[in-house]
């Protein structure tokens, strides 16, 4: 016993009964259930004290729990981050429409006028987006330009390019657009509409191919990370096995021995989802330096776009909810194993 | 409160941990359990507590059968019952406050209500100044009222209690004791599985024996 025991016990509770007998039931002085109110305060009490109890457990092992995080921020920052280059490429190939522009190529006798008259015509028939007119003398113009055949140019006796109209249509899909092709080559003084659908075809494939890559992987490293989650919390579960076995025999029920390992979880995921975010925004800018360099030599003002605030939020909330599964699938495993003993 | 009725316990194993075992304990009652080691007291709790599911016969208390009782109900009734452990089975990351409040937290009373029923459960057993502490820094003895706080502090009809004073020295067990009866005559029945009896003796309470399994006495102790 301490030096600084209490005064015996039965000195410091209620007297003894004075005569024996079949002990007689005492109403406690506070037997008043509670009210709705403080039921509702105790439940948002009782959440706020297992998350600030799962923090603390965290904090005690800084060093663990900030590496668990790393490791599914990597994790999380793979597919996110090819995704986010495939956006980039997307925006440097240009727009759908613009890689698949239909030309219209005008007889020789179409005047400006009527090459006016008709794109004011194409723009109005449905899937069109957008529609230009080049005149023969523009053509001739650029053609002389970017060719270098300036001067053999000029003793041509007449000009040999026809006008053009360069339509954009307002959707990206084969049939259509080959659909669009036809009514359009119908059309009064067009000698012939030309649609490159084996760039679009190409452009889709190779994007596509990148979806797919990206879907792969995200699944692959969800898995893992729900891996990594379900095995830190089941260590925690172990570390905790005789407060869960003294919890259930107080009357625990399975969902209040869950949730501080559910919090757990998803602090782990907040933890990983800020690392992400950052080891993407910190990797983009570092990669950003050189991709504007290598631009600005072919002459564009090209430049990567960070990590957009929805998806870094996105990403957050995936993480968030990620730890939290992976917490509730390790405790609903092991829930079973938890039986007092 | 208690009722076996031809109630047993037959493991896997072949072993028979209790054989058609009958007897009823009444409300606010104050009782032993006694015999032996492998007599069956450890078994008698452990189906008292929903641990283990009798293989046959009827085990009834406070009118819930507990043959028949689901999973899910079984953390409301142990609600409903008070336990003490030989070995205290306290929480040593938290203080003793925290340990007694665990089970008014797990039943979701305000944070008020926690601090005025541990502080009252702590003042029963004599340990209102070491709320702050952790049990390790605690006698075995202050250990055990600690467990007894933890084991009152909801109110239950039924408190149980395994070999309590198994590590106490005898003028310690017979002041652990003294919290017992005082537990009891707020109303709470008290169930003891001891093989203390000497200890047994001088409290004057009924007690059953068991050996083997099988209930061989039922009588006041000493006798």
């Amino acid at each position: 016993m301490s030096a600084t025991r209490s005064p015996k016990v039965s000195e410091r509770v209620a007297p003894k009964a004075s005569e024996p007998g079949p002990p007689k039931k005492k109403k406690h002085d506070d037997d008043d259930g509670p009210g709705f109110s403080q039921l509702f305060n105790a439940w948002l009490e009782a959440h706020r004290s297992s998350m600030a109890d799962s923090l603390r457990r965290l904090g005690k092992q800084p060093i663990g729990s900030f590496f668990t995080c790393l490791v599914m921020a990597v994790a999380l920052s793979l597919p996110m981050g090819l995704s986010l280059l495939l956006s980039n490429v997307e925006r440097l190939g240009g727009s759908w429409q613009r890689a698949a522009q239909i030309s219209l190529y005008l007889q020789l006798d179409a005047s400006s006028s009527e090459g006016q008259g008709l794109v004011a015509q194409i723009k109005e028939m449905p899937g069109v987006a957008e529609a230009e007119y080049i005149s023969r003398d523009q053509a001739l113009n650029e053609f002389q330009q970017q060719s270098g055949l300036g001067e053999a140019l000029k003793e041509l006796p007449e000009n040999p390019l026809p006008g053009v109209v360069l339509v954009t249509p307002q959707e990206v899909d084969k049939a259509a657009l080959e659909a669009l092709r036809t009514r359009l080559a119908e059309l009064p003084k067009v000698q012939q509409a030309q649609l490159d659908l084996v760039w679009v075809e190409r452009l889709a494939a190779i994007l596509k191919l990148g979806d797919r890559f990206v879907f792969g992987l995200t699944v692959l490293l969800v898995v893992a990370l729900l891996l990594v989650i379900g095995n830190t919390i089941r260590l925690h579960i172990e570390n905790r096995r005789t407060e869960i076995e003294v919890i259930k025999l107080v009357g625990g029920t399975d969902s209040y021995v869950r949730r501080p390992f559910l919090y757990m979880g998803a602090l782990y995921g907040f933890g990983a989802g800020i690392l992400s975010w950052g080891v993407l925004a910190f990797g983009l800018d570092w990669l950003n330096e050189a991709v504007v360099r290598l631009a600005g030599l072919y002459g564009s003002n090209f430049s990567l776009a960070g990590v957009p605030v929805a998806d870094g939020l996105s990403l957050l909330l995936g993480a968030v909810l990620l730890g939290y599964i992976g917490a509730w699938i390790a405790v609903a495993r092991h829930l079973r194993e938890l039986a007092p003993r | 409160m208690i009722r076996f009725e031809q109630v047993g316990k037959r493991y896997p194993n072949g072993h028979v941990g209790l054989h058609e075992l009958s007897f009823r304990v009444r409300r606010g009652e104050f009782l032993f359990v006694t015999g032996h080691s492998g007599a069956g007291k450890s078994t008698l709790l452990r189906l008292l507590l929903a641990m283990e599911r009798p293989t046959t016969g009827k085990l009834l208390l406070a009118g819930q059968d507990l043959g028949q009782i689901s999973t899910a109900q079984i953390p409301f009734l142990r609600r409903q019952i008070g336990v003490v452990f030989q070995n205290h089975q306290l929480l040593f990351d938290r203080t003793v406050f925290n340990n007694v409040a665990l089970p008014l937290q797990i039943l979701g009373l305000s944070k008020a209500e926690v601090t005025k029923r541990v502080d009252s459960a702590l003042e029963r057993v004599a340990l209102s100044d070491k709320a702050e502490l952790y049990p390790g820094d605690l006698s075995t003895g202050q250990q055990q009222r600690v467990g007894i706080a933890r084991a009152i502090v909801h109110r239950p009809a039924l408190l149980l209690a395994d070999e309590p004073t198994g590590n106490l020295d005898p003028r310690l067990a017979a002041e652990i004791m003294g919290v017992f009866e005082d537990i009891n005559r707020l109303g709470t029945s008290v169930l003891i599985a001891s093989h203390d009896l000497a200890l047994i003796a001088r409290m004057r309470h009924r007690m059953l024996t068991l050996q083997r399994g099988r209930l061989i006495g039922d009588g006041e102790a000493g006798v």
